[in-house]
């Protein structure tokens, strides 16, 4: 990469500030720091006061295109600032037809990846100060001195799974792009888990799913949770129980992740915000990897007008059970 | 009287507590550490802070059946469901221990206190473990609270080299002492367990928090503060001061059983009325609900402000909105 | 079959539900039985407009409440009643088949079969032979509220 990421700032403020003061966009969603050098929180920015605090860092972690829905029902015309997974996440909301594409000004970032806290400080062995970053490198600042490691093995897991960095949807692509990347093992947790006999795979799910909170932030923070009443909270007929038996455990992660068939986009959310460790992309990615096999490779997000492999047929497609 | 329990009989520990009833202690699951009843093959860990999820679980678990009915005819016969086993809960930090402190307040002083918790509380002996560092997140002093010092704890327990100092502090300590008692070893240097914890503030003083909040229910900060949160319940399970719960039916064709099971004032259906009217129709209502009740509400009631600093919310929201952030927006960050 | 099915050593017979579209699976079990055809009495056939009908918490909730097996039986690709149907369904319940048994569960226990209104002995062959694989298999615990009780299910 070019410019350091931190460095990249000064550009994005400049075009975006020009934009919001200009009229063209009513609202900015982008980042501003959170509590901690770690952390990031939206921003929502209105005036050149509020771009102050508008960062671009490598923990801007958070999707933005999940504000759209809510937020345009206040403002005329929004800007966003998208990495490659938001702007899937904006074409799942624009296939949903839940964002209209003319009020929203998509300002494309192409992301190297977002670095995982809990592995900085792993590695740190040490109280953890800050990181400073330079060639792809990332120098952890401790008590004990200073430590260098590479960029890519400090990342997010759904960053060391993401395949397209780059936007794919923009109205200005602010970097020059830095091309799609390549992960041969990107279903090997998959096919781990299809090797283990079904009482082993069921006995696993259970136990991690025993964790689950039901706190609903995988639901809250997917971009293909977009239903206007989600099935855990029909009252009649009842779906979801709220006591914390393994079958409503099931039921629950089993119909949300099999309700992203061909529509969930990879990006990793679910399980980033999931506070009790669910491996929550193994089930997505099982649905991602089935459909490739059955109908076709297929990734969500990243053509609009590609129809989702359930909501179409082909009278010769191939069947999971016996069809004869 | 200290005693010393060493690290290599720590197992033989939990073996003899978990005989008598469970025993709830930080166990490794997955990536995270969570309050769990032993059983052979748990991974203990005594040296993580803060659990990812606070241990009022052992008093007010996320799931209780309280009553099972069955149907003979017309007739609908109801059965208590009761459990008078007694319960360990073991190295649980000052701050949490804090937090049970007020929820006793919640569930205890009323009259009638709520028997299914008053019940738990008292069969249980807690065992109390003082901090050694502050975890990232954790901000207890901010709140008057010692991390190295439980005042509710029936044993108070230090964690040192050689492994763990017991002190008694209440009847059932003892009894639990008394228990262990082949266990233990006479420590004779008592002077090492002096622990100072430097906690952190975050640059909050709650002093500066306004006299009466009320007055800022309307306030415009509420119109941006909600507007990064996405409407899960984080916050509300990890925290250890929230006690929000439901109560449901789960039926079958003989019969049912009725349990409460945790709720959470960030759902939209939390205050959903059955004619269909929402008193908190959106996020900023809910937001807003939240963080009056930690420092509004419950202060009004009972003389404090419902949060003990432990730091799970500023840890696990998805997107930072945390306590920290509305006590600052509000008027309780340090000034210059 | 039936003898199997209530030795005591076995233990409860398994349950197995049935959704059968209306236009022809349904109308195939109707033929099984007019005709007379013998097929196992554990199997509970509900009647659903089309295969497309089912929505895979009929299946995950039928688990919950005790069932040993599902099946859903629709009318052969390109003879829907409603032209598509089953075409959707092939594409979903494939993808449901697989995130099951990838859940854990016996690929035996859910399956999709294309039974039209004119075979009944299709619809009795398949009840049996499920039947016959869920009896190896033994009782399903997976996903069973251990809360369920059902008058049916305790004899």
């Amino acid at each position: 990469m070019a410019e350091q990421i931190s460095e990249q700032i000064i550009k994005v403020k400049k075009v975006v500030s020009q934009d919001l003061l200009s009229g063209r966009i009513d609202l900015l969603l982008g980042w501003e720091k959170g509590h901690f050098w770690w952390q990031s929180r939206p921003l929502f920015a209105r005036s050149e006061e509020d771009l102050e605090r508008l960062v671009w860092d490598s923990f801007c972690v958070i999707n933005l295109s999940r504000y759209l829905p809510d937020e345009l029902k206040e403002n005329k015309k929004i800007g966003v600032l998208v990495k490659g997974c938001d702007a899937r996440a904006f074409n799942r909301l624009l296939q949903d037809r839940i964002v209209e594409r003319e009020r929203v000004i998509l300002y494309g970032l192409p992301c190297p990846g977002m670095l995982d806290y809990a592995l900085l400080i792993e590695e740190a062995g040490a109280a953890l100060k800050g990181i400073a970053e330079r060639n792809g490198k990332v120098i952890l600042q401790t008590d004990e001195g200073e430590k260098e490691l590479l960029r890519d093995d400090l990342l997010l897991a759904k960053c060391r799974h993401c395949l397209h960095p780059d936007p794919v949807v923009y109205d200005q692509l602010l970097f020059p792009p830095l091309g799609d990347r390549e992960e041969l093992e990107h279903f090997k947790s998959v096919e781990e888990l299809e090797e283990l006999p079904a009482d082993e795979r069921y006995a696993y799910w259970e136990k991690e799913l025993s964790r689950c909170l039901r706190c609903y932030a995988c639901r809250q923070v997917c971009p293909y949770c977009s239903c206007l009443e989600c099935f855990v909270e029909q009252k009649s007929p009842r779906w979801q129980g709220r006591a914390y038996q393994p079958s409503e455990n099931f039921m629950f992660h089993l119909v949300r992740a099999y309700h992203g068939t061909g529509r969930c986009i990879d990006c990793g959310e679910c399980e980033r915000v999931c506070p009790v460790g669910i491996p929550l992309m193994e089930l997505n990615r099982k649905l991602i990897k089935d459909i490739n096999e059955l109908y076709g490779h297929y990734e969500a997000g990243l053509d609009p007008e590609q129809e989702p492999p359930l909501l179409t047929y082909r009278p010769a497609d191939p069947a999971a059970f016996s069809e004869k | 009287m200290k005693k010393l329990l060493l690290k290599e009989k720590w197992p033989e520990l939990w073996t003899l507590l978990a005989h008598e009833g469970p025993l709830y202690l930080p166990v490794e699951d997955g990536s995270v550490v969570l309050y769990q009843p032993w059983q052979e093959g748990v991974k203990v860990n005594l040296e993580a802070v803060n659990s990812t999820v606070s241990p009022k679980d052992i008093f007010l678990p996320r799931e209780e059946t309280y009553l099972h009915y069955s149907c003979r005819g017309e007739m609908l016969d109801l059965e208590d469901v009761e459990s008078d086993e007694p319960v360990t809960a073991f190295a649980l930090h000052p701050c949490d221990l804090k937090a049970i402190e007020m929820i006793d307040r919640v569930f205890l002083n009323q009259d009638p206190p709520d028997a299914l918790y008053k019940k738990r509380r008292e069969n249980t002996t807690v065992v109390a473990l003082a901090c050694r560092r502050p975890d990232p997140y954790c901000f207890c002093g901010v709140f008057g609270i010692d991390p190295t010092d439980a005042p509710g704890a029936d044993v108070m327990a230090y964690l040192t080299e050689k492994g763990l100092l017991l002190e008694g502090r209440t009847a059932k300590g003892k009894i639990l002492l008394d228990k262990a008692a082949p266990l233990l070893e006479v420590e004779a240097d008592e002077t090492n367990i002096t622990v100072d914890v430097k906690t952190q503030d975050f640059g909050l003083q709650v002093g500066g928090l306004p006299e009466d909040l009320q007055e800022r229910f309307n306030d415009p900060v509420w119109d941006d503060l909600f507007r990064s949160c996405l409407g899960c319940g984080i916050c509300t399970y990890v925290c250890p001061t929230c006690y929000c719960f439901d109560v449901e039916d789960y039926g079958h064709e003989e019969g049912g059983e009725r349990f409460r099971c945790w709720d959470s004032c960030m759902f939209g259906h939390f205050t959903q009325m059955a004619g269909g009217h929402n008193p908190r129709p959106s996020r900023k209502e809910r937001v807003r609900q939240r963080f009056m009740h930690k420092l509004c509400y419950y202060p009004e009631t009972y003389g404090e402000i419902a949060c003990v600093g432990c730091g799970r919310c500023l840890r696990s929201c998805p997107v930072n909105l945390d306590i920290v952030q509305a006590i600052k927006v509000l008027g309780g960050g340090k000034v210059g | 079959m039936s003898a199997v099915l209530n030795d005591p050593a076995v233990g409860r017979k398994p349950l197995i539900v049935a959704f059968c579209c209306n236009w022809c699976s349904y109308a195939g079990a109707d033929l099984a039985g007019t005709s007379r055809m013998h097929y196992p009495s554990n199997v509970k056939v509900i009647r659903v407009p089309c295969s497309g009908r089912i929505n895979p918490m009929f299946v995950l909730r039928a688990f919950q409440r005790g069932a040993d097996g599902v099946l859903v039986a629709g009318c052969h690709p390109g003879d829907c009643h409603y032209s598509t149907g089953n075409y959707h369904s092939r594409r979903r319940l494939s993808a449901f088949k697989r995130l099951l048994e990838f859940a854990g569960f016996e690929p035996e226990r859910f399956e999709v079969r294309w039974i039209s209104a004119s075979e009944g002995d299709k619809f009795a062959e398949e009840m049996e032979a499920m039947t016959a694989k869920i009896m190896a298999l033994g009782p399903n615990r997976k996903m069973r509220d251990a809360r369920w009780q059902s008058k049916s299910l305790s004899k």
